[in-house]
Formats: structure tokens, sequence, C-alpha cells
């Protein structure tokens, strides 16, 4: 009886295989391009070719006009040189600035992007960052895109490079962005360079043991800013060389930070959650309050904002130069 | 139905294997599937069928059947309900080596991303070869002592990899990703690079369904019913561990099919290992090609990592069929 029901399912499931093709259902994906004005002064050459952050040799046709960003700070870049038109897909990650939120996600919320729907969207670059691995890139190389990937800027300087690449690939011209954000990192140099006194800054990344926090350590954009602004960072005050180091509770009452600057008040952690937590009240920064909530996007992202971050960490490290 | 393991086997193997080609993102219903592979097909719906689903849903197949194939093998070979093929260290010591060679920045060249599958390919075995001599006692190995060193290798290789990955600066997410389990790499390099293994290690233990049977009796009664049993153990214990290693390698740790497989076919079918074990490796196929399915389309575009969703849906559907299940239990 059951062997019966069976075949007849079977043949049910033949006969309905035979029907007219379903039409594709493709969420999320705007299919037109809107058309992108570029005012670009930038020669568009018959080929560009390029060498991306792995060495690999990327030749585009033109200036690309469907990029699919794998990271929020390539979002951001391309958003900040004006090729947001040109943005068809993004990653799940990528939330700034709004307008990105309207593109279509192509996944990488834990990792795992959707490479089914970057293909669908039929991006004429990819690009990736340092946070994407070598495997996708090449997984995404393999089924015939363009892809390429963005190496993390170890200094400011490198991040304007990268957006006159990124510029070059969208054929958007940055030179006014990257002249305004150069003036005002000298801005912020020159007043820094004004005073002598730099207070050591405790970054909190990660408190979730209140004992044994995670900051910044030598080599990443956190300790880089913070020494611009005209601070110390905690990891050089203390001898770290760790780049994410957890430090423990004693360090950091030896160390005795003259202020604390929150990284991880968008999860939740506010001034007075560390007033609050055992043993921090020997720490002159709790007693003298200076505890400040802060974006650790701005600082985390290797894009534009980096320097809106320098900007908010000189004014919270100097308010006084900074009116 | 009861009457017709394989029959009933490979229909599901096939069915998941069409939903498994057919639902993406972008569905391809079964008539279009035939067409292209007839050639006929749209450019996109060729695309992604060749490139993207087909060899995922192999590797995924592949992969499933060595998990299945290797969970019964253990749990006949330990005798134990609970033995998964993870037991003796395999998960933990590729996880490491994964880790480990994670921590290289490896040349974006083929042996360069071959590095880390490999990497934890060998360290899978190696682990399997350190724990088999530790667990030796002359030319016997006692399954319990088989198993105590496995747990205590296990835990400090586990250790080591958390260690390393807090180490780590931005591997961490890579190296969680890995660990969870999915298909990282497609294409069919990965498929050709653990076949070999796959088809050694699955086609013995296809054979070994009699010589399991023989070692439920425990290893002196088996031994006097003529099998030769430190030979019977070393040959099943290569095997499967060359099976979970390959399947390790590419898609990471994905536990839960192991374990459950073999007792859903034990449930259904009945413990005769000679069917126990073709039947779990083509049950495993189709329930890891399943998981994967709803991996990708319960949050699309977001892909939840394979384990995730073999413990969470698989754990309550075990249940569901050890309630409903008139027979007294096997264990």
């Amino acid at each position: 009886m059951f062997r019966k029901i069976l075949i007849l399912t079977l043949l049910i499931a033949l006969l309905t295989a035979c029907a007219p093709q379903a039409t594709p259902i493709v969420d999320n994906f705007p299919t037109e391009i809107v058309a992108t004005e570029a005012p670009t002064e930038a020669p568009v050459s018959a080929a560009l070719t390029f060498t991306d952050g792995l060495g690999r040799e990327i030749q585009l046709d033109g200036p690309a006009q469907r990029v699919v960003s794998l990271a929020p700070s390539n979002t951001e870049i391309l958003f900040a040189i004006g090729a947001g038109a040109q943005v068809v897909g993004r990653d799940e990650f990528s939330d700034y600035p709004v307008e990105a939120a309207s593109i279509g996600s192509i996944g990488g919320s834990m990792g795992q992007y959707s490479a089914e729907a970057i293909v669908a969207s039929t991006p004429d670059l990819v690009l990736a960052a340092e946070i994407n691995t070598p495997e996708l890139v090449k997984q995404l190389e393999d089924l015939g895109l363009t892809v390429y990937y963005l190496k993390n800027p170890t200094t400011i300087e490198e991040m304007y490079t990268n957006l006159e690449t990124v510029g070059q690939l969208t054929g958007q011209d940055v030179t006014e962005l990257v002249d305004s954000l150069k003036a005002r990192v000298a801005a912020v140099d020159e007043k820094v360079a004004t005073t002598t006194d730099k207070p050591v800054v405790f970054y909190e990344i990660d408190a979730s043991d209140a004992s044994k926090p995670f900051t910044y350590g030598p080599g990443t954009f956190g300790d880089l800013l913070i020494t611009r602004a005209g601070g110390v960072n905690f990891s050089t005050a203390a001898g770290i060389t760790d780049a994410y180091p957890q430090v423990s509770l004693e360090q950091i009452v030896a160390t005795n930070p003259a202020m604390i600057v929150l990284g991880d008040s968008m999860w939740g952690t506010t001034p007075e959650s560390v007033q609050a937590r055992a043993g921090w009240d020997a720490i002159d920064a709790v007693k003298n309050n200076q505890i400040f909530p802060f974006d650790d996007n701005l600082v985390s992202r290797p894009g534009p904002r980096l320097v809106d971050g320098l900007e908010q960490l000189a004014k919270l490290l100097h308010p006084d130069l900074f009116k | 139905m009861k009457n017709k393991p394989f029959l009933s086997s490979s229909l599901l193997l096939l069915l998941a294997i069409l939903l498994s080609l057919a639902i993406g993102s972008v569905f391809i219903s079964p008539s279009e599937i035939w067409q292209t592979i007839l050639g006929q097909g749209t450019d996109i719906s060729t695309s992604i069928l060749w490139k993207i689903r087909l060899p995922r849903t192999v590797l995924i197949a592949l992969t499933g059947a060595a998990l299945g194939g290797s969970g019964a093998t253990y749990q006949g070979l330990f005798r134990n309900p609970l033995a998964d093929p993870f037991l003796i260290g395999v998960a933990s010591g590729a996880g490491l080596g994964a880790v480990i060679a994670m921590s290289v920045k490896w040349p974006y060249s083929f042996w360069g991303l071959m590095a880390i599958p490999m990497a934890a390919f060998v360290a899978a075995l190696l682990t399997v070869f350190i724990v088999y001599n530790l667990a030796r006692v002359g030319r016997t190995v006692p399954t319990t002592s088989l198993i105590l060193a496995g747990v205590a290798f296990s835990s400090f290789a586990t250790s080591l990899t958390s260690f390393l990955m807090l180490r780590s600066t931005g591997e961490v997410r890579r190296a969680l990703g890995w660990l969870l389990g999915g298909a990282s790499q497609s294409g069919w390099t990965a498929i050709l690079a653990i076949a070999p293994y796959l088809i050694i290690g699955l086609g013995i233990l296809i054979f070994s369904g009699h010589a399991l049977n023989l070692l439920q009796f425990g290893d002196d009664q088996a031994q006097q019913l003529g099998l030769n049993v430190p030979r019977a153990k070393r040959i099943l214990l290569i095997a499967s561990s060359l099976s979970t290693a390959a399947a390790v390698a590419f898609s990471g740790i994905i536990g839960f099919i192991g374990l459950v497989v073999p007792h859903l076919i034990r449930l259904w079918f009945g413990p005769d290992y000679r069917r126990l074990l073709p039947l779990s490796i083509l049950g495993g196929a189709a329930s890891l090609i399943i998981s994967d399915v709803i991996a990708r389309v319960v949050l699309a575009p977001q892909e939840i990592p394979v384990g995730i969703v073999t413990s969470l849906a698989g754990a309550p559907f075990f249940l569901w069929v050890l309630r409903r299940s008139k027979n007294q239990g096997f264990w």
C-alpha cells in the first residue's frame, strides 16, 4: 500500500516537473541600475589594470558600475567617494551611511556570504576587504567575478591611497575628499602639537569580564588615533605588545589612566556601569568621572571615518584646545 | 517501506539532491535543472547550477556520507551509543591544525589556498595516530583506553585552539566560521582533493558490516568467532578516521550527523551492521544535504553555518523519532 502511494507521489512529482518554468525568485536586488553621474575628470582608459592586496592582477574594461561590497568599511568608502549609486550589493553589517540599508544584502553575518546572491546581482566588481578570507576571494573568482581585495591601511595616509584606488576602480574623483580629510587631520595635528600634556587613555573594547577587559594594542588604529590625538594609549604605557590584549584590572589600576573611552558603548556599557564596577574606583579616570562613550566603528573600520574618530578622540583628550 | 531500506534511503537521497539543486536565492525548478543539464538553461541558472550548487551539493553529500559511515563504525567499534566520529579527537585535532595554519599568511596561490584544508587533514590523522598509540597495550587496544585517551587529547587540542584563536588578531572570525562548519570552498577542487580518501575509507567501511557485527559480542568472543580483532579494529579505525579527516578538511566540524543518523537507521531498520553501515552512509548524505538547504534558506540571504543547523534541527527531530518509536531501543 505504502509502495503504491510512493509511486503515485513520484509520478505526480514528475508531472509537475514538466510544468512551465518557474521564474527566478530574486528578492532584495534592484534589477535596474541607477545611472550614475560620475563627476570624474579621471581619464577613462580602455582597460584599467590594478594589482590588489593579494598580489592579484585585476583588469577592468572601464570604471565599475555595479559594485558588490563585502565589508562595511568598503561600503563606507564607496559612499564617501560618491559611488553610492554604483553599489548593487552589500554585506549584512554595512550600516553606514543610512542609504546603504536599502541596498540588497548578500549575506556575511556569520562569515558566510551567499555566493548565489552575489552572482545573481551581476556585479562587474566585487570589493573585498581584509576581513574577507582568501578562500572567499577564490570562490568568487572561480565563479567568473572580478574581485578586488583592498588591504587594510596601517596609517591614515595609506587610507587616502585606498580611497584613491577605489576612486579609480569606480571612476570617481577623490581629490576633493582626500584634500578635505588631509586638512582636518592637519588641523588636529597642529593643535595637538601645542600641548605637552598627553593623558593616558584606556580604550575599552569589551569588558564582559570586568576584571579582564580587552583593549587596543600597538598596530591597531585605536592605538594610532589615540596617539595622534595627543594621548598615550594604555597598552603603550603598560608595555603591552599584543594587538588586542586582554588586560587585568590590576594592571589598569597600576597604570592609572586619566581617561577611559568606552568602545563598547554600542553594546550597552555606560559610564555609570563602569562606576559601579568593583575595584575600578581606584582608577583616576573613574574618580574624576572621565569616562566617555564612543562609537567604535569610527576607530575600527578602515575608511574615511577614521578622521571622524581622530577628531572626536582629540576633542575628548584636549577639550580646551578643541572648543 | 520497512522492507526496502535501500530503496527508501536512495529515494530520500535523490529527493534531497533535487531540493539542494533547486533551492537557493534563485529557485531553479526541476524542469529547468533538466534543461540546464541538457545545456539549454539560461546563463544565470547554468552558472549557478554548475559552478555553485552542484559542487556544493556533491561536497556536502560526500561529507555527510563520511560522517554517517564513520559514526556508525565508531558506535560499533566502541559498542557505545554516544560514540560519534569525533570521539577520539579527530575534530579537535583538525581544528587545531586549521587554526595553526590560519595564523600564517599563505600566498594567494593554489597551494596557499590548500594549506588550511591540508593542515586540518594531516592534523586529524596525526591525532588519531597519537591517541591510538597512547591507548595501545602491546598489540591490543582496549576500547576504554582509546576513548579516554581520545577525550583527554581532545580537551587539550580544543583549549590550545581556543588559546590560539584569542591571540590571533584578525583570524578569529575565520577560525570560528571554519569550526562551525560549512562548505566554504566551492568548486570541484575540494571534491577532487578528498575523493580518493573517501573512496578508500568508505569503500572499506561498506564491507565491514560483518566484522562489526562480530565485535558487538565483545573482543574476546569476536576473537573466538574467528575475527582477527586487533587487525580489524585497526583497519576500521584507519578507514573511518580517513573518511572523517577528509570530511572535516573542507567542511569544518559538523556535529550531530555522525551521532544521530546511525541511531535513526537503527531504529527504523535494525542493528545489523551489514545494512546499518551502507544505510548510514546514504542517510548521512541525505540529512546533511537537507540541513544545508535549511541553512541556506531560513535566513536568506544569510547562510547559517551547517553545524548549527544540524544540531538545532537534528536534536528535536531525533527526540521526536525516539519518542514515537515502538521499539524497545537496542541500547
